[in-house]
């Protein structure tokens, strides 16, 4: 695997300058590219057909580049996937709102043909502006069942909230899901971790549906949030303020093995007073307020890390994909995440990573769940 | 086991219970369990079986669900589960009975083994999906009864409704059948049938087309509901649309649009038409035109009990028509025909009939004087139509309950039923001489004709026919001996002359 990355202004020069430096070995068998929204994304393809023709091509727009040396903004950054032991596949399913399971499905049909091979996983790139995500996890989870780690992440678009891209060899997809099926001869390992901690007593979902919250412990959602966690006045009422406060404070659902946190920023219902996690918070489930600062967010990286290094059961990485969630960088700042990048640096330890700030990471290890919001998922290849 | 744990299963059998009865069928409502069963307990694999067979699962390649290795998990055979490309899993199941019982099979991978409180879970929410899967066959039994009551409501509404339609045509059927076997004037018959179709169909236009005697290629719009007949000639069959089809093909015609309509049928409609049918009309076994209905709506398509409806209207034009003919048939054959007066025999039927009522009944003999001249200097065209002139002027002076004949020749008789005396006859005899002296205009000549009129009245003893006619015959002579143009009556005395020659 080799990464490379360009700052340059004209999006073929750059993508020509970051897939030159990305490929270091001959005959890459994919290129994935992670690329500002600002860019223009045909003459970025055009870069990567002419610096690597013939390679396929997957990727998408971001809310930030993630490569050694420290997040970036505005660039084009390139992973090259290659090296004998390794097998890729692309599928891309196309019109995926309202049928995400079988959209699922379809992109995931591309890794059976793998089976033969002792590791697989199944990397998916989504639209970030698709609904339900896990769905898309069900229907690609029903195909290859618990032997297939699933990894990925939603495309993002640097917070305008417009929609990003995704790339799929030559073309520009929205409302899209793009599989990558990875086979290799060497362990892959994938993690993934978050840095939040519960807040005071847990509340009651006593209305939901539909992917929201209507009632906390029989009161309007909202308010109980925003109650417990002492909210200034102007973001009960302004959905702007709400969303600052609402980015570095998930709200919490508890699982067997933990909490996960759910992002509620952006779906908002001021006049409703109901808040949306983006996935499922079903009737009857325990919630908890949550806060994390940079230190826990810090120690959730390393955490990552370990566990995706330590799932190569000894062998050494050479190369890994690094999938942050794009909310976590309203807690970190700008300084923050230069912080996180230099602990993925230290991890990486000269080994390549590239990967992106998402508006979701798809990470599924263990049970059928992997979808998941203000988290950091690591894929580890060895 | 502590409260946070019990918290956290109570929320896990909440959650499932939120999902599953949140479905509306049984198929999703069970892989919904088994993907809430597998979330909950984090457990990578878990299956529905029921009735011997896996009916949901989860956590297996697709296609690659091993029956016999959860069965095996069910009967607690084993509490391992291999699953492919993961590895040995731990393994339990949790039955449910009732009329409909499973089993439900949990697997996890990894060194955990369940806990007492997972197992307890595991139980509930089998509990929890029996309970469901009850409600949703009950529900779905009682959605199948209403289904299966409105569908009996919805036929029997149908079946009332087409009871009504039945009901309605035979009234109008036997409105028309009174019509025609009481011999009403035709038009009025046809236009009677034509309504009928109009109300009983609903289209806006019902037009009866019949073949134009003179062109027999050609057809003629006779009775109609909704279109103007005076604005239209006759058309050839090809021009006439839907009726002119039924006529050539005989048989029920559907046409959809007026995309092709001819240019006369297009300017009777306006171009407005959408849909038409016609059946063949016939007349002793004749096409001899056809019963249209035809609709402005886009949405008229004319279903098979539309069609039957309007074959039986046809049916009964057919009739109609069929009955008028066979009565001009019989009309021919005891009237003259040039004169439409009544021939030699159906005069002596008659007045048969007449003498034996008893009454007072006079005779009057026509003849007209000089006309054989005419016949001889005109032709016989011109002494037909004197003869057609003299016959319509005798008409003229009668009263509906006379009889009017033509024995043949210029012979005319006339039957005055129930006169009162002498008189009347006298009058009526007068009444003809003074009527046949007016000049008449024929072939551009003035032509005058004169008549001599012989009047005998029936005797109080009954009489027979013959003898009647005979002394009016006599009596004709008389008038004609006396100096032509002038009636006179029969007495004993002519008779003595008339034998004797002079």
């Amino acid at each position: 695997m080799g990464v490379g990355r360009s700052t340059a202004v004209g999006s073929r020069s750059a993508a020509v300058e970051a897939a030159l430096d990305a490929v270091t070995g001959p005959a890459p068998k994919l290129l994935m590219v992670f690329a500002a929204i600002g860019h223009d994304p045909t003459e970025l393809l055009a870069g990567l057909r002419e610096a690597a023709p013939g390679t396929p091509i997957v990727g998408c727009t971001t809310h930030g580049e993630i490569a050694p040396g420290g997040p970036t903004d505005g660039t084009v950054t390139v992973a090259a996937l290659g090296g004998t032991g390794l097998t890729v596949r692309t599928a891309v399913a196309e019109h995926a709102s309202g049928r995400q399971r079988d959209a699922g499905a379809e992109v995931a049909a591309t890794a059976e043909p793998l089976a033969d091979q002792p590791y697989r996983v199944l990397m998916m790139l989504t639209d970030g502006q698709i609904r339900d995500q896990e769905s898309i996890l069900r229907g690609a989870y029903g195909v290859l069942g618990a032997a297939v780690p699933l990894f990925g992440g939603a495309s993002a678009d640097g917070w305008r909230m417009t929609g990003g891209y995704l790339f799929y060899d030559d073309r520009v997809l929205t409302d899209a899901v793009v599989g990558i099926a990875i086979a290799s001869e060497a362990p892959m390992s994938v993690s993934v971790k978050h840095g939040w901690d519960k807040v005071g007593e847990p509340m009651i979902v006593t209305s939901a549906g539909d992917g929201r919250v209507y009632t906390l412990d029989d009161r309007p959602a909202l308010d109980v949030y925003l109650d417990r966690l002492g909210a200034p006045p102007e973001a009960y009422t302004d959905e702007e303020a709400f969303k600052q406060f609402a980015l570095p404070r998930p709200l919490g659902v508890q699982r067997r093995s933990g909490v996960e946190a759910r992002n509620l920023s952006t779906e908002v219902d001021l006049e409703g007073r109901s808040i949306g996690g983006g996935s499922a918070i079903d009737h009857g489930g325990l919630t908890w307020a949550m806060t994390g600062d940079e230190q826990s967010i810090l120690a959730a990286t390393d955490e990552a890390c370990h566990a995706a290094i330590e799932g190569l059961k000894g062998e050494a990485p050479v190369g890994m994909l690094t999938f942050s969630c794009a909310a976590l960088r309203a807690v970190l700042g700008d300084e923050g995440i230069q912080h996180e990048g230099a602990r993925l640096d230290k991890w990486a330890d000269g080994v390549p990573f590239a990967g992106f700030y998402t508006y979701g990471e798809i990470a599924r290890t263990r049970g059928i769940d992997g979808f998941h919001n203000q988290t950091l998922a690591i894929l580890a290849l060895a | 086991m502590s409260d946070g744990a019990a918290a956290l299963q109570v929320q896990q059998l909440l959650e499932l219970l939120a999902a599953v009865t949140s479905l509306s069928d049984e198929e999703t409502a069970v892989q919904a369990a088994v993907e809430r069963a597998a979330q909950a307990l984090e457990a990578e694999v878990c299956a529905v079986l029921t009735e011997g067979r896996v009916v949901a699962a989860v956590g297996f390649p697709a296609g690659t669900v091993p029956f016999s290795d959860l069965h095996a998990v069910v009967v607690r055979e084993r509490d391992m589960l291999e699953v492919a490309g993961l590895g040995t899993c731990r393994a339990m199941s949790a039955a449910w009975g009732g009329s409909h019982p499973g089993d439900l099979v949990i697997a996890r991978w990894g060194d955990d083994s369940f806990t007492a409180g997972e197992r307890n879970l595991l139980r509930g929410m089998a509990r929890m999906l029996e309970l469901t899967l009850t409600m949703l066959r009950t529900l779905h039994s009682e959605k199948e009864m209403r289904a299966r009551s409105e569908l009996q409501a919805a036929e029997n509404a149908q079946l009332a409704e087409s009871l009504g339609e039945q009901q309605r045509l035979l009234l109008r059927l036997s409105v028309i059948q009174r019509a025609i076997s009481r011999r009403e004037p035709l038009e009025q018959i046809l236009e009677t049938i034509t309504v009928a179709a109009h109300e009983l169909l609903g289209d806006e236009i019902v037009g009866l087309w019949v073949r134009d005697p003179e062109a027999p290629d050609r057809a003629k719009l006779r009775s109609t509901v909704g279109l103007s007949i005076n604005r239209l000639p006759s058309l050839s069959l090809g021009e006439a649309g839907a009726a002119g089809e039924a006529m050539r093909v005989g048989d029920v015609v559907v046409l959809d649009g007026y995309d092709h309509a001819s240019p006369a049928i297009r300017d009777l409609t306006g171009g407005q038409l959408r849909a038409s049918m016609a059946a063949p009309v016939h007349e002793s076994n004749r096409i001899v035109g056809g019963l249209l209905v035809a609709s402005y709506r886009p949405d008229r398509g004319y279903t098979a009990k539309d069609k039957q409806t309007l074959r039986t209207f046809a049916e009964n034009v057919s009739l109609a028509l069929t009955d008028a003919h066979t009565m001009n048939m019989v009309h021919l054959a005891v009237h003259d025909t040039l004169t439409g007066l009544a021939s030699r025999g159906l005069f002596l039927e008659r007045m048969t009939e007449q003498l034996a009522t008893g009454e007072l009944t006079a005779l009057l003999f026509v003849d007209l004087d000089r006309f054989k001249e005419v016949n001889d200097t005109l032709g016989h065209a011109a002494g037909d139509q004197l003869l057609v002139v003299t016959a319509e002027r005798i008409r003229s002076e009668l009263r509906a309950t006379d009889v009017a004949g033509r024995f043949g020749g210029d012979e005319f008789a006339v039957l005055l039923r129930g006169v009162s005396g002498l008189a009347d006859a006298v009058a009526v005899g007068e009444r003809l001489v003074k009527s046949l002296s007016e000049p008449t205009l024929i072939a551009g000549q003035r032509v005058n004709v004169q008549a001599s009129v012989g009047i005998a009245l029936s005797a109080a003893d009954g009489e027979v026919a013959a003898e009647l006619m005979r002394r009016a015959d006599i009596a004709m002579y008389q008038a004609k001996r006396n100096g032509r143009n002038r009636c006179e009556v029969f007495t004993g005395e002519m008779l003595l002359e008339f034998a004797a020659g002079t």
